[in-house]
């Protein structure tokens, strides 16, 4: 099966050290890639540098049969590829608002933007909070809404920066739950996580970031890629 | 003592019975220096995001560089702006000694230096992750910087508030740029400065009361957004 996008001589020196430099680095598609490592081996900057929202030193892209500089392959990562901080930042506006924010990009009309956030705040079971100002949200509420708020604009892949850090039970148990529908959607997802066991159900394989390498420490059985292909065709 | 009684109740009329010579030079003062801050605001507030958010050669000796020039007495940047608007000078032939033209010009430099520094400061406090946010969802540079602005809009109005604060009551610049003439030029400060001189004390004391409730209103309202802007974030 093709990767969805591969990166090639990912490097990137910050203050005068070497953070990482990684060989390559193919993000599977339809896939749940969790991404561990120590703290400070790099995993936020590894995802930035993937969402073109930070430089690298160096780094090849190819995507969509293109071979690109990060800088040329920007614009198209930037348009399919949506980071998530580890804590969301949510805009100062209510979170009708915040899940709109995207979509005035592709120029749609209002009453068809309206449409398709009351679907999204059903999808994610938030319609309650709809008229909330964002800020006033809970952490795991603001979790929420930053994914449908990047599902809405149907990504190719989304990079999850510890979703789950510093959740109750209940809460961890509510982002799960979106994240298994997102992939059941089809779309590609990266988490970076200390917590493996709250997203080990969900993940496909498991890598490590450490002293710069990034290893494979489990493979995706290949019957997983069948299913999730499949469901993903169905989507279609 | 008894005089100056007198003068207040005779400002108090000048100001209630829309005396024209006096609504004349307020208006004035309020249309030079809104149009001040009007041409300042929109480029101070692109280079001071730029100053706050984007790492380039000498980000750091401009950023000092507005700072200092925040100091700089009204009166010097009066006698620049003069010299180079004088006949002789290098702009002498653009003729704008002594119009209001020549006073927004002077307010402009006045202001500049602190509309960058304070709207520095409020970007400076902002989250970065708003800016990225905003990126990754698709937003364009413009859009993300519109995005930004009114994330940190309590700060950039305070920013905006302080700098008619201050170039409103400004009196050294507007003096030499623009020479307090009648009509034309004459704006609050410098007609309190030089009518009270000549023993106009209604007129003074009318526009000194016009004057200081604006800047009391007007530091109120950095002081509140200031606030806000705190809370919010
Ligand atoms: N703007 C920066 N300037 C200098 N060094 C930085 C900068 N941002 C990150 N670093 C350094 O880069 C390294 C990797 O940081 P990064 O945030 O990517 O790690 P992380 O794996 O996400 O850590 P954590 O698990 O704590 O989130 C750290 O050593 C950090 O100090
Ligand atoms: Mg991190």
């Amino acid at each position: 099966m093709n990767p969805l996008i591969s990166y090639s001589d990912i490097s990137i020196t910050m203050s005068g050290k070497l953070i990482f430099s990684i060989d390559k680095l193919e993000v599977p598609a339809h896939q749940c890639t969790l991404l561990t490592g120590r703290n400070g081996s790099g995993k936020t900057t590894l995802f930035k540098i993937m969402a073109g929202l930070l430089k690298p030193d160096t780094t090849k892209i190819h995507y969509q049969g293109l071979d690109m500089t990060w800088s040329q392959g920007k614009p198209y990562i930037q348009k399919d590829i949506i980071y998530l901080h580890q804590q969301p930042y949510l805009f100062d506006a209510s979170v009708t608002d915040n899940i709109a924010y995207g979509l005035h990009r592709s120029g749609e009309n209002k009453a068809s933007i309206h449409k398709k956030v009351m679907q999204a705040l059903e999808w994610a079971d938030l319609s309650h909070l709809a008229h909330r100002s964002a800020k006033q949200l809970s952490g795991g509420e603001k979790q929420r809404v930053a994914l449908t708020r990047a599902r809405i604009l149907s990504p190719r892949l989304l990079l999850l920066d510890e979703p789950t850090a510093s959740m109750d039970t209940q809460a961890k148990q509510q982002t799960g739950l979106l994240l298994q529908r997102l992939k059941f959607e089809g779309i590609s997802i990266m988490i970076s996580s200390h917590e493996t066991h709250t997203v080990e159900h969900l993940a496909d394989q498991h890598w490590q970031l450490e002293q710069g390498q990034l290893n494979v420490l489990k493979k995706s059985p290949v019957t997983d890629n069948v299913t999730h292909l499949n469901a993903a065709k169905q989507k279609n | 003592m008894g005089d100056l009684s007198q003068a207040s109740v005779a400002a108090f009329e000048l100001l209630l019975s829309g005396d024209t010579d006096i609504w004349e030079i307020i208006s004035l003062s309020f249309g030079v220096s809104f149009s001040a801050i009007l041409i300042a605001t929109p480029i101070a507030l692109v280079i001071a995001f730029f100053l706050a958010f984007f790492q380039f050669p000498l980000r750091r000796t401009l950023i000092a560089l507005f700072n200092t020039f925040m100091s700089v007495p009204a009166v010097i940047i009066g006698l620049t702006l003069y010299l180079v608007l004088s006949r002789s000078g290098p702009l002498g032939d653009l003729k704008l000694l002594f119009t209001a033209q020549a006073m927004v010009i002077g307010q402009i430099m006045l202001s500049f230096p602190l509309l960058v520094a304070m709207a520095h400061a409020a970007f400076q406090a902002a989250d970065r992750r708003a800016w990225e946010t905003a990126i990754t969802l698709g937003a364009k540079p413009w859009r993300a910087f519109f995005t930004l602005m009114y994330e940190v809009r309590f700060g950039l109005i305070a920013a905006v508030v302080a700098g008619f604060g201050r170039v409103v009551a400004e009196i050294g610049c507007s003096m030499m740029v623009g020479g307090n003439i009648l009509h034309a030029t004459r704006n609050i400060p410098t007609a309190i400065a030089l009518e009270t001189s000549k023993g106009e004390f209604a007129q003074g004391i009318a526009l000194g009361i016009v004057l200081l409730v604006l800047s009391l209103t007007l530091n109120a309202g950095v002081s509140i957004f200031q606030g806000k802007g705190e809370s919010h974030s």
